[in-house]
């Protein structure tokens, strides 16, 4: 066989991709095999497929530098319907605005607004068996609505109590369970107003984190960046030093 | 426990919405590189990315399972890519601006790399990038599949929707143009 000739039965075409990427039948492979021992044509041709193989692994995607944002991971809040979206953050709102101890006023001197950890919240009564009006005794006005609840809840027991009684229980009784009933309740106020204020700090304490994380990635991004451009500056020099090398010789040759 | 492909599209369609996520996570970065490879831009290839899991969920509930999830992926990807090209009505450039590829390029760097062997896979990443973008878009995606993605010949046809003799013929002919642009390359370097 010579270099401009090649007889091969079957299609060169064919056999050759088959064989630069080692995939198709093993039977015509081992007949091309037996083909190349021969065909000076064909062997140089599968060694430039090669190369040409070889060239392109160089060729790599620049970095997606994102993540695809799956449709299943956001089906979790979409599936929530919107009231109670909407009921969250107003929940989020309330809790947030009373333990932030906010003031909200509007009087003869205009509207006030007042927040902070300045100003604590008077200590209610324990046994307050009258109720309070507004913006006495407690600061924020969801105290107040706390209080017409539990004024609530109190008449309903002590109707129960009257009605199961079916007759007037001693004085003294009554006061006595209704105090139990407000420590009670003021307990499970207490402990809900330290468990939102434990996840406000949390939530502060997630945000700080994400904050800080954030400038740490952006700080090493931009040493990254910088160690780019000195790469890049070195290029530009070994090309100015090559020029220079370049025309140095020329000029040593005249 | 690592899931297969399939197994974790049963737990897809039967309401487990984190069996996506893993497949999200296992497949959009072979997704992402087709795209890219496919239409040549970066952030084009990204949208594609996107939109080809979106499409997958969506569709998910009608996969039969005939063929391989990662090849139905693939084909989905590959549509989209075609009607970029199609609504481009433009051939891929894959050349990125030359700052920022060079930029990428210092900055994926391993220290031990000279500065004369990053210039030189500079330009040969250029170079095959240019010669790609002269392939016809057949050529190209079988190219891409074959060399990039492993895929079969037999895969590649199923995928493309054509003989398995014609994909051979695609990946030599591609593999030829690739050889001659590619020598003008190493002939201007000289």
């Amino acid at each position: 066989m010579t270099e401009s000739s090649c007889g091969y039965s079957g299609d060169r075409e064919e056999a050759l991709v088959a064989h630069v990427y080692n995939d198709g039948d093993p039977v015509a492979r081992e007949a091309f095999d037996a083909h190349l021992a021969q065909c000076v044509r064909c062997r140089d041709e599968l060694d430039a497929l090669r190369g040409v193989r070889a060239q392109l692994g160089q060729w790599a995607p620049p970095e997606a530098g994102f993540a695809v944002i799956s449709p299943g991971r956001q089906s979790w809040w979409r599936d929530v319907p919107a009231w109670a979206q909407v009921a969250a953050a107003l929940l989020f709102l309330g809790v947030s605005a009373g333990i932030a101890n906010l003031d909200v006023r509007y009087d003869a001197n205009g509207l006030s607004v007042r927040t902070g950890w300045s100003k604590p919240a008077a200590p209610a009564p324990v046994a307050r068996s009258a109720p309070s009006a507004p913006g006495e005794g407690t600061a924020a006005p969801w105290r107040a609505d706390l209080a017409a609840l539990e004024r609530q809840l109190k008449n309903e027991l002590r109707a129960t109590q009257v009605s199961a009684a079916e007759g007037a229980p001693a004085p003294h009784a009554v006061s006595a369970s209704d105090a139990d009933l407000v420590r009670r309740v003021r307990a499970l106020l207490d402990v809900s107003e330290k468990r939102q204020q434990r996840e406000l700090a949390l939530r502060v304490a997630e945000v700080l984190r994400d904050v800080n994380s954030q400038r740490q990635a952006d700080l090493v991004k931009i040493d990254r960046s910088l160690g780019a451009v000195q790469n890049n500056l070195g290029v530009e020099v070994m090309k100015q030093r090559q020029s220079l090398n370049l025309l140095y010789r020329a000029s040593q040759r005249q | 426990m690592t899931w297969t492909d399939e197994e974790l599209v049963a737990r897809t369609i039967s309401g487990d919405a984190d069996s996506f996520n893993q497949l999200v996570l296992r497949w959009e970065r072979p997704i992402y590189a087709l795209a890219y490879r496919t239409i040549g831009r970066e952030e084009d290839a990204r949208d594609v990315c996107q939109e080809t899991f979106l499409r997958a969920f969506r569709a998910l509930p009608g996969f039969r399972g005939q063929a391989k999830f990662s090849s139905w992926l693939y084909r989905i990807a590959l549509n989209l890519c075609r009607d970029w090209s199609r609504r481009e009505r433009r051939a891929p450039v894959v050349q990125a601006p030359e700052g920022v590829d060079l930029m990428d390029l210092a900055a994926a760097a391993e220290p031990s790399e000279s500065i004369e062997d990053l210039v030189a896979r500079k330009d040969l990443t250029r170079a095959v990038e240019r010669a790609m973008a002269l392939l016809p878009e057949e050529q190209r995606t079988a190219i891409v599949l074959k060399e990039y993605h492993g895929l079969t010949f037999q895969e590649i046809a199923d995928l493309v929707g054509c003989p398995l003799s014609t994909v051979k013929t695609r990946l030599y002919q591609g593999l030829t143009v690739l050889r001659r642009e590619l020598a003008k390359n190493t002939k201007a370097l000289l």
